[in-house]
């Protein structure tokens, strides 16, 4: 039995070894808190003072009914479309794109096109906010001088498209991101699937869906968990660019959270939102993977 | 077999978890000050340039004056120092002097938890109603449960002061010919004529959002008595947002607004961005505080000056204003006499005349003699704060009143300058929020 299990000469325990600093910094730094988190969401505390105030389900009945968290959420439901459907069809489009053909100075252009990717999303807020500015901002700008004055806007301030605006600073983000993913994914696909179908008289189109596409399905599914919980945990984007305006128009729950914790010293209806949020998170991850690998199975 | 690995496993992790904590706190307690040395642990928010040199003088001669004594100072933003301080304040080493800000979120609940020491012997001590109006203190009040704000005990003294009001583009006014006007009508019928001329009237941007409860509450300001705002803002008395006058100024803010006399797109441009195009000379007028007065004298080929928004006719106008964050001390600390001596010293005429000469309002009358230029920007804020500090008009911020306002205010204001809803429903909705916190 022992051999099945073991190579010889090695203990079984020592691999735990192996795993333990990763494992001590995991439940150090993110189990507990987590738990701690769900643990906070029945109290009323204020974060610092001794009086902390079982509540039970109290926080979460009134998250429920103040309507808050139900309009925050509803914005990230929309930024889904910006963080996740709109990237992964660009990333699909540019993958394709960049490893067809082989051209001069490709690594340039995957490397370009990543590089949002790279930089903190606040710098990237810093950035966008001064491409949104109405008086200096290099978007109006742009559009004065092509003689489209008509379409500036306070794109940031503006109640029907500030959330548009801070949407699509996501699909700039994100984009390279699966494009990248996507590449890596392409090269795995046998060359002559591709030779094969063109000499049955397949297209560019009819090749990218039936065989691209099937091919990259495990890529696929990471893009859509990664960028919808990018969607869903978006805090540092709104921070910076516009703090939840105008009025709420562009308020997430990550900013919700953030607002109610430390400027309202609301510690455990904030926790309650988190707990809440991360019950989202894990339900639709799980569910992603298991759409994933249920037709994983089919195709094989 | 693979259960007890398990068990193993979890409890050696438990037991480095405790090591490192017990490990963490245990050279924290063998660290006493030897008897001589006393170190005072003070952390301020004057990070700024300027600011931040007058803190080290000041501390420069507070320790020369106290031999054995040591500052250790502590440098943050205000936003950072909000974050730490209620937490630092907890632990037995935490600072000994604080800049603690004002309003119920902040020191009311950190009175509430316990963590500030009452000051009302100081006060006595040293005399220090006489520096400072009873308005000016009951800012820096609370009941020793923290329920209660604007009155009981005295917890925080402020170095400086701030008030609201206009800054005029000098140059751009004396090239049109225009006048800094006396009457509130005569300022609208020059926001009119400024409009008329080309140029923007008010900077202003509304995207940071805060700065748009200025603009309200300064016209808010002309209207009410000090009694309301005092009421509205202490939560006492139970008197409503939705009022006549909130509802009037609610209404005059639309129409400027409507009337296009706020910078092209202001509701995409911040704080900053709209105080750095009226620098450059963009907009004759901008309606913020006193602060800004040091940001608007170098790197710039424009004058400005500085007046308070004029009064209705006939009717006497409170300002926006008050005193700056205060110092304050905590409660558990043992050198809790250095510390008051070191408040002291922050508000003393020879800290006045510092904070005066680096463009920032002293909160006590700077003194008979004092070397410091006043033929300018700063000498005009310096004159308006004189004019409602002796006039007994200093009104509040009203983002204090209650610890959702600042947020409720922000929204509902960014709604109403869009009009997306009415002055009604301005009034009806902020008054909404305050009920609730007021049946609470």
């Amino acid at each position: 039995m022992r051999s099945n299990q073991a190579y010889p000469g090695e203990n079984k325990w020592k691999g735990w070894l192996y795993l333990l600093p990763g494992l001590l910094i995991y439940l150090v730094f993110t189990f507990y808190p987590i738990l701690e988190t769900i643990r906070t969401s029945f109290y009323q505390w204020d974060g610092f003072s001794a009086r902390r105030v079982w509540v039970g389900l109290e926080n979460y009945r009134v998250v429920f009914s103040d309507g808050q968290f139900v309009s925050a959420f509803v914005h990230n439901l929309v930024f889904i479309v910006f963080f996740c459907v709109l990237p992964v069809l660009i990333g699909l489009f540019l993958a394709s794109l960049l490893s067809r053909k082989k051209m001069p100075g490709m690594t340039f252009f995957r490397t370009v096109l990543f590089l949002p990717q790279v930089i903190s999303m606040v710098v990237v807020g810093v950035i966008w906010r001064w491409i949104f500015n109405p008086q200096f901002g290099p978007l109006n700008v742009l559009l004065t001088a092509v003689g489209l004055s008509s379409l500036t806007r306070p794109w940031l301030g503006d109640f029907a498209l500030a959330l548009p605006a801070v949407g699509s600073i996501g699909t700039w983000v994100q984009y390279g991101f699966c494009m990248i993913l996507f590449l890596a994914g392409m090269q795995h696909i046998p060359e002559e699937y591709y030779e094969a179908s063109s000499l049955d008289g397949a297209n560019a189109f009819q090749q990218f869906t039936h065989i691209t596409i099937p091919g990259l399905r495990a890529e696929i599914g990471v893009a859509l968990v990664t960028t919808i919980i990018a969607a869903l945990r978006v805090f540092d984007l709104v921070y910076v660019t516009t703090r939840g305006g105008p009025g709420n128009a562009t308020l997430v729950v990550g900013f919700l959270i953030y607002r109610s914790a430390f400027q309202q010293n609301r510690i455990g209806y904030a926790s309650a939102i988190a707990t809440i949020l991360m019950v989202i998170i894990l339900v639709i991850s799980l569910l992603i993977r298991r759409l994933q690998s249920g037709s994983a199975e089919q195709t094989a | 077999m693979k259960r007890l690995r398990l068990h193993l496993v979890v409890l050696l992790v438990s037991a480095l978890i405790l090591g490192a904590c017990q490990g963490a706190i245990k050279p924290a307690e063998t660290q006493a000050p030897a008897p001589e040395e006393t170190t005072l642990v003070v952390w301020d928010q004057f990070y700024r340039d300027v600011e931040s040199q007058v803190m080290d003088t000041l501390n420069k001669e507070f320790e020369a004056a106290h031999p054995g004594v040591k500052i250790e100072r502590v440098v943050k933003t205000l936003d950072d120092l909000k974050v730490t301080l209620k937490l630092a304040l907890t632990e037995a080493n935490g600072p000994d002097v604080a800049q603690v800000n004002q309003g119920r979120s902040d020191m009311g609940a950190m009175v509430e938890a316990g963590l500030l020491l009452p000051l009302d012997s100081y006060l006595a001590k040293y005399n220090w109603s006489s520096a400072f109006s009873t308005s000016v203190a009951s800012r820096n009040s609370f009941t020793a449960d923290g329920k209660t704000f604007g009155q009981g005990n005295l917890y925080g003294v402020s170095p400086t002061a701030e008030v609201v009001g206009v800054y005029y583009n000098k140059t751009m006014f004396k090239k049109h010919g225009w006048d800094v006007p006396k009457t509130f009508e005569e300022f609208e019928a020059l926001l009119a004529k400024i409009k008329e001329s080309g140029e923007t009237p008010i900077s202003f941007g509304s995207l940071d959002g805060w700065n748009a409860i200025h603009e309200f509450s300064a016209i808010q300001h002309l209207l009410v008595s000090l009694d309301y705002i005092n009421n509205l803002t202490y939560g006492v008395n139970n008197v409503s947002f939705n009022t006549e006058e909130n509802l009037q100024a609610a209404q005059i803010l639309q129409n400027w607004a409507k009337a296009g006399y706020f910078s092209e797109g202001y509701a995409g441009i911040g704080y900053d961005d709209s105080n750095a195009l009226f620098k450059a000379g963009s907009g004759a007028m901008t309606i913020t505080g006193s602060w800004l007065a040091g940001e608007l004298v170098n790197d710039t080929d424009q004058q400005f000056g500085f007046f308070l928004l004029p009064p209705f006719e006939g009717k006497t106008a409170l300002a926006i204003g008050g005193v700056g964050i205060p110092f304050a001390i905590r409660n558990t600390t043992t050198k809790a006499d250095l510390a008051a001596e070191y408040l002291n010293w922050m508000i003393s005429p020879r800290a006045a005349e510092l904070w005066a000469k680096a463009g920032m309002l002293p909160a006590i009358a700077l003194p008979e003699g004092a070397d410091v230029d006043t033929n300018n920007l700063f000498g005009d804020t310096l004159k308006a704060w004189d004019t409602i500090n002796k006039g007994n008009a200093v009104g509040h911020y009203i983002d204090w009143a209650t610890p959702t306002f600042y947020d409720t205010l922000v929204a509902e204001l960014q709604k109403l300058l869009g009009s997306i809803s009415t002055p009604a429903d301005f009034v009806a909705a902020v008054q909404k929020d305050y009920a609730a916190y007021l049946n609470k």
